[in-house]
């Protein structure tokens, strides 16, 4: 792969944004980007954007009132949870296919200015077979974790201890939305949702934009990039029963991240995934739903994974997971995917503050959605692939 | 890397409200036929890219439904939610950026499920344009008065919609029965409006030789305010059309055939102009003298968003594999389609294709 992240850009993140609208937040992190990348919007061919579930925003197609660079191609994504990462994904290819030599990728979440996002949420599943279940997207990832407890021994202190952990990296993270210590204990005495996921163990709903500009080998020049060694993506099924029954992989051992990581993982050529991604970024909703993750991304077999949760905060060899706090720090759902992406790029940059990693060599950045359906992966690193 | 890249398979039907099939099984049948159109089986493809649009499947995550009906099942799979024009570009992307071998392109919309009128309000800014009642239909009557006003050729409007009636009736993929206009606005009559029906396109490409080749795509964008808009002119189509015939290496008059994807009557006919087709004031003209200018019958023959950019390019594509059936116009050789997206019609993609 040739190309580059040079430009990073982030609004921060809120509960949402009152003062501003959907274009002036585009707006910022898209001016943000390309500072970072030491260009103007003339110097862009492509524009690539996304948000998604449309009805969060109320406005059909919202970002299109952005319109970055008019008159230059302009495409736009909506893949659920995964948006961001696909529309880095398509930069990606654009600039492969030597379509474009630099892209500007954009993604927004204004899920602040719904009334009822649980009710938008919940209408991802099928209103025939499903509708009469109590299934949204905090019972879906319930059954997920009180499966986990009873296929591995995971315990309610593993989910509390995963997102105490977020919320600490998240401290050091001034661009998060969620922005308090938490304890282990604090977590266990918040409100049930939904056994055994307790409220605390839940992404907040974030507003808040996030660009990135990606360009090819011969423009990254003297400036500092996220070299794209690895970028997949993989589509499972819909229907949930049809993972839980499926002969070597199971709703929990998420097929899809999987695949997505060894496609990855091939174009990286990262075969000892533990050692070699020193950082990474989950897009996990749930702190449950990251220990699904570890399997998949190689770090440890799935019965071992109770054992790497509390390895995390004794062994420092570890990769260090989600150090910008993840999803639980901040949650702009049609972004997250592509903050995930943005917050491995600073990491393998050196430029991610408070919250950067020692020796960042590499990076993964996930991204998850529609009920754990679509996956993606990304490898990110200092040097391009070999 | 892939220098060149193939539509190997094509596909699309028209259909009303089909109380036999779900919106799953309307996509399944359409994509399989591409899939066997190209001679393949779904073993042999490898990556499968969408154009769908929640708020038009009336779903919060369409595609986590409709992905595994188009082949996505542990597949790579992106959906657009722009046009299938559009997807079809990103599709060729991949494929000559070495991510995908065979690739299934989709697209679709369901006209008799969901509410079209509305649909369109909720694209207008909440605070400005939404209070006006705005809709996208309104927008091609203002394209199509201030097409007049600026010395537009009207007078053979009748011979136009006749050609494009008769086109339409003709063509074995058109919808027969069923389906509804909505209410027209000054200037249109009822038959310059599109006709709201269920609609699947899809296509299947590859790096492999086979009969129709990607000459040239090109895409562009216009700025959403549509006071800002050169209204009238589709400069966005324009560019478009420009970039990809650059990209083909030819000009507009070695192009034999042309499906252009418009939603009115005037909407076709300024698109004929803005891709150089016809001089400025001239496009209604073409549109009525000239039958290789939407063949298909155009927005007559049924329509349904995000679907037509990819329905025109497959029936250009009908059309150069020599298989158009009633519409088929001898024997072109090259062939321009295009296919615009929302909101009214801002960004547009233009693709050349040519038989191998």
């Amino acid at each position: 792969m040739s190309a580059a992240i040079i430009g990073v850009g982030q609004t921060g993140y809120r509960r949402s944004f009152p003062d501003k609208s959907s274009r002036e937040l585009i707006w910022e992190a898209a001016r943000l980007a390309l500072e970072d990348a030491n260009m103007d919007i003339d110097g862009i061919d492509m524009v690539i954007s996304g948000v998604a579930p449309d009805a969060l925003a109320g406005e059909a197609s919202v970002e299109r009132t952005a319109m970055l660079g008019f008159g230059k191609p302009f495409l736009r994504i909506n893949t659920g949870g995964v948006t961001g990462s696909s529309a880095v994904f398509a930069g990606n290819t654009y600039i492969q296919a030597r379509r474009a030599r630099a892209v500007l990728v954009v993604g927004l979440e204004r899920m602040g200015q719904a009334t009822s996002s649980q009710q938008v949420f919940n209408t991802i599943f099928d209103p025939v077979y499903e509708k009469d279940f109590p299934l949204t997207t905090i019972t879906m990832a319930a059954l997920r974790a009180s499966m986990l407890m009873r296929l591995y021994g995971y315990t309610a202190m593993h989910w509390a201890q995963i997102a105490s952990r977020s919320f600490r990296n998240a401290m050091r993270n001034p661009l998060a939305h969620i922005r308090k210590e938490v304890s282990p204990e604090d977590v266990l005495n918040s409100p049930m949702l939904a056994w055994p996921i307790h409220r605390l163990e839940a992404c907040p709903m974030s507003e808040g934009a996030c660009a990135v500009v990606i360009v090819d080998k011969g423009m990254v020049g003297d400036r500092n990039p996220a070299w794209i060694q690895g970028a997949a993506s993989i589509t499972d099924s819909y229907a949930m029963g049809d993972r839980i029954h499926r002969p070597g992989a199971t709703l929990v051992d998420l097929l899809s991240l999987k695949l997505a990581a060894k496609r990855a993982y091939s174009q990286a050529g990262v075969d000892r995934p533990r050692e070699q991604l020193r950082a990474v970024e989950l897009y996990s909703a749930f702190s449950s739903a990251e220990a699904m993750a570890y399997p998949a991304l190689g770090f440890c077999t799935a019965e071992d994974g109770p054992r790497f949760v509390e390895d995390q905060f004794v062994d420092p060899s570890l990769p260090v997971i989600n150090p910008s706090g993840g999803p639980q720090g901040a949650n702009p759902v049609s972004a997250t995917a592509m903050v995930r992406i943005a917050e491995a790029a600073l990491q393998v940059r050196g430029m991610a503050g408070e919250r950067q990693v020692a020796d960042v060599e590499r990076a993964v950045a996930t991204g998850q959605g529609g009920a754990t359906q679509f996956s993606t992966a990304c490898v990110l690193g200092k040097q391009q692939a070999a | 890397m892939f220098e060149d890249v193939y539509i190997e398979g094509a596909a699309l039907e028209f259909s009303w409200a089909d109380p036999k099939r779900s919106l799953t099984e309307l996509i399944f049948d359409t994509v399989s036929n591409a899939v066997n159109d190209a001679g393949q089986e779904y073993d042999g493809i490898d990556s499968v890219v969408l154009a769908a649009h929640d708020l038009v499947d009336g779903r919060s995550l369409s595609s986590m439904v409709t992905a595994p009906a188009a082949g996505a099942y542990l597949r790579d799979e992106v959906r657009y939610s722009d046009d299938g024009a559009g997807a079809f570009s990103a599709a060729v992307a991949r494929i000559e950026a070495g991510e995908s071998e065979r690739c299934i392109v989709a697209a679709w919309g369901r006209a008799s499920e969901h509410d079209v009128e509305e649909l369109s309000r909720a694209l207008f800014d909440r605070i400005i344009l939404a209070p006006l009642g705005l809709e996208e239909l309104h927008v091609s009557a203002m394209n199509a008065q201030k097409w007049r006003i600026n010395g537009g050729d009207d007078s053979h409007v009748n011979a136009a919609q006749q050609r494009r009636k008769a086109a339409a009736g003709a063509n074995p993929r058109a919808l027969q029965q069923g389906g509804f206009r909505s209410q027209p606005a000054y200037p249109f009559v009822e038959e310059h409006l599109p006709l709201w029906a269920d609609a699947v396109a899809a296509v299947v490409i590859s790096p492999r030789p086979s009969r129709v080749r990607v000459k040239g795509i090109g895409l562009s964008s216009e700025p959403y305010w549509l006071g800002d808009r050169g209204l009238a002119k589709a400069p966005a189509l324009q560019r478009a059309a420009e970039r990809a015939l650059y990209e083909a290496q030819i000009g507009i008059g070695e192009v034999d055939l042309f499906e252009i994807d418009g939603m009115t009557l005037y909407d076709e006919a300024i698109a004929l102009e803005a891709i150089g087709r016809a001089a400025p004031g001239q496009g209604m003209a073409m549109l009525a003298q000239d039958a290789r200018c939407n063949p298909s019958g155009g927005s007559m023959a049924g329509y349904s968003v995000p679907a037509m950019g990819l329905a025109r390019i497959v029936e250009a594509t009908l059309q150069l594999r020599g298989v158009a059936g009633g519409v088929q116009q001898g024997a072109p050789r090259i062939a321009l389609a295009s296919g615009l997206s929302v909101t009214a019609a801002q960004t547009q993609t233009a693709v050349i294709l040519e038989a191998v």
